[in-house]
């Protein structure tokens, strides 16, 4: 058996094979759903407030969601491979206070930096061994990580947050980069970088395409020599990893390290990642979607704040609680259809 | 290769049981260091020849993450120290909260302490009707229950140690009024919504600023006690009403961030177009008063949620002492005259002076 003969996932459709599909294969592809439900929401809120269609707010919402999506492309992964990553919150916070505290052991920032993200890998590390190796389920496995490594946090400052960050450190996620008249937040940057990073990896190459080939016919790919439960344990590991990153540029913007930042965060993320078009049967997501999804949770927070809607915070709730059903409606609508 | 690709998982099954019953093994020796390691952490059994009676009293608060509490845990902590140096009890304090501010958590966490039997409780309830139903379970297991910092009015706790928060938001709104002569647009940022002290507090603000006409409040925030969220929220606000005069924070939330995380808010109160009145005293927020972004603060008497509950549950059990429902700790208000004072209680770690007139 050749590994070419594997049947590769369906990529995503190309733009001049979708639009010959007519509008059923336009509601198939989730992202331009939720890009058209962003859109909608953009327009009505540019012609409704004086203060949402301005340079400021549109970078302030982006650079809100920046970490959410950083940790979102690793728990977006995890959900193509068939899992779920409930400690990404937890590893937020977890990276942001080791990095915090290495530094103010004066270690040098390159270092407290390595040190946050070698522990969110070990984490998501942890997970890969407990999900690919006892075959518990990832749900179980990631809630009990989820504890401890907020457990961890906890026990290492005794509840209090960690202050006074050096400079050098704050300006990973403070500082700007100038492309022209316009500054782009670093944190926007990073998010960027790793967008795309993760995008060549799931689409470029072969390890991104047995990705996905995991999430949808784990047999076929060990029958074709591959190791489905390596695949995971590394799909997990990377999450961790991801994960640490935003919580290390959480906490270099908020120039603070709280024992309970991001916590709930996990939950927002999942969302995010879901209302992109990750299916939570495995086998696709995309980072183009993990990105819209984020982009459509913030605009709607943006909204009820802008819209002077803050005393009716529930509809906020409501509102992301039904994106979420219509999404998940809309997906497993699709599976009939396939 | 099909042969070998169907031999393949039958073979592997022994392997993969073993495995499975080994990391199984590793979740049990990590249960049992858990355990040992709480055990260890666990203060050793009164000594001596005559073995003294011992008090053990819980200091539940409201979240981990918050560290006003840690300050409360301190004074209670340091009360059981001088109560057992100076009386013939040892008294314990266990200080425990859930993780994060969740009232189905303590809930569970003050049935604990019931089974555990502990002799008395000092609470600060995350919510006034979910504290009800564990409070008066205590009380009718014979454990004695007040609260602290936040009320359940309608439970049979025997007082209440805490500020008068509905006076408090009134005096928050008649210093906010005198920071910005009395007109122009005002935000508030509380934590979250249904804690009563907080929602008291955002009542005595607005019903004190009736006596204002020219201030209005245009937007009510919760940051959900998450210093992200809260800073988002602030930003947001400031991005949606450019010509905001104040801010009342009915907590800390967003000051905790570091300087530039809100870029909009830091501008305007630099500019002094902004004045802003805070809940809370922590040295954080007092720098933030020394370089001008705050105007006044309103502190809660933190160390003595800790050292005054745990007197009073042990005055309760072992004198019989009663005290009325509510008891009036009092608030600090600081302001640029006193900060200095406030700052040195901080650094010496005594808060038992009197501040300076604000």
């Amino acid at each position: 058996m050749d590994r070419a003969a594997l049947s590769p996932p369906d990529r995503p459709l190309r733009p001049a094979r979708w639009l010959s599909h007519g509008w059923r294969s336009l509601v198939r592809r989730q992202e331009l759903v939720v890009f058209l439900l962003l859109l909608l929401f953009g327009i009505a809120l540019t012609f409704s407030t004086s203060t949402f269609f301005t340079g400021s707010n549109l970078i302030n919402i982006v650079l809100g969601c920046s970490w959410y999506v950083i940790a979102a492309l690793g728990a977006t992964m995890v959900i193509i491979v068939g899992g779920i990553d409930l400690s990404v919150g937890s590893v937020m916070a977890l990276a942001g206070i080791v990095s915090a505290l290495a530094l103010q052991a004066g270690l040098p920032i390159a270092l407290a930096l390595l040190l946050g993200a070698l522990l969110g890998a070990l984490v998501g590390l942890v997970n890969g061994l407990l999900v690919g190796r006892t075959g518990l389920p990832p749900f179980m496995v990631t809630l009990g990580t989820m504890g401890i490594t907020r457990g961890v946090v906890l026990s290492l400052t005794s509840g209090a947050p960690v202050v006074s960050l050096p400079p050098s450190f704050l300006y990973i996620g403070q500082g700007d980069l100038a492309l022209g008249p316009i500054a782009i937040p670093l944190p926007v940057a990073w998010m960027a970088l790793l967008a795309v990073l993760v995008s060549l990896l799931l689409h470029q190459t072969v390890l991104g395409r047995y990705i996905y080939t995991v999430g949808r016919n784990e047999r076929a790919l060990s029958v074709a020599g591959v190791s489905p439960r390596r695949l995971k344990i590394g799909v997990y590991t990377l999450s961790g990893l991801l994960a640490a990153l935003a919580g290390m540029v959480m906490t270099a913007r908020l120039g603070v390290a709280a024992p309970m930042a991001a916590s709930g965060y996990e939950l927002d993320i999942i969302a995010a990642a879901v209302i992109g078009g990750a299916s939570l049967f495995g086998g696709e997501g995309t980072v183009t979607g993990v990105i819209l999804g984020a982009a459509l949770i913030q605009v709607v927070r943006n909204g009820v704040v802008l819209l002077g809607l803050t005393n009716q915070n529930q509809w906020q709730f409501v509102t992301i609680g039904a994106m979420i059903l219509v999404v998940l409606l809309l997906d497993q609508w699709r599976r009939r259809r396939v | 290769m099909a042969a070998r690709a169907l031999r393949k998982p039958a073979a592997k099954t022994p392997r993969a049981l073993s495995r499975k019953w080994r990391s199984l093994g590793a979740l049990g020796v990590l249960a049992v260091s858990v355990v040992l390691c709480a055990a260890c952490q666990a203060p050793a059994a009164p000594s001596g020849p005559a073995a003294r009676k011992k008090l053990t009293i819980a200091w539940v608060n409201k979240s981990l993450g918050n560290p006003v509490f840690d300050l409360g845990r301190r004074g209670a902590l340091q009360k059981a120290k001088e109560l057992t140096a100076s009386g013939p009890i040892d008294v314990e304090v266990l200080s425990v909260g859930p993780v994060a501010a969740d009232a189905v958590e303590q809930t569970r966490m003050m049935d604990d302490l019931i089974a555990r039997r502990v002799d008395g409780i000092a609470v600060s309830c995350n919510d006034p009707t979910a504290c009800i139903a564990p409070i008066n379970r205590a009380v009718a297991a014979g454990i004695p229950v007040m609260t602290w910092d936040s009320d359940s009015p309608q439970s049979q706790r025997f007082t209440f140690l805490s500020i008068d928060n509905y006076k408090s938001g009134q005096t928050a709104a008649d210093l906010l009024s005198k920071a910005i002569g009395g007109r122009g647009k005002v935000a508030v940022l509380t934590g979250v919504p249904g804690a009563l002290n907080l929602d008291q507090r955002v009542r005595g603000f607005r019903d004190r600023l009736a006596a204002y006409p020219g201030m209005q409040v245009v937007a009510t925030i919760a940051s959900n006690e998450d210093i992200n969220l809260g800073v988002q929220g602030v930003e947001e606000t400031m991005q949606a009403h450019p010509d905001l005069r104040g801010w009342f924070f009915v907590g800390l939330w967003p000051l905790v961030a570091d300087r530039g995380a809100m870029p909009l808010w830091e501008q305007s109160a630099r500019r002094g177009d902004l004045k802003s009145v805070a809940f809370d005293t922590l040295p954080i927020e007092l720098s933030l008063l020394r370089d001008g972004y705050l105007d006044a603060l309103i502190g809660q008497k933190y160390w003595n949620w800790g050292y005054d509950s745990t007197q009073m549950v042990y005055d309760y059990i072992v004198a019989g002492k009663r005290f009325p429902v509510f008891i009036d700790t009092g608030v600090d208000i600081v302001t640029r005259n006193n900060v200095e004072a406030m700052v040195r209680a901080w650094e010496t770690n005594d808060f038992s002076q009197p501040l300076p007139a604000p």
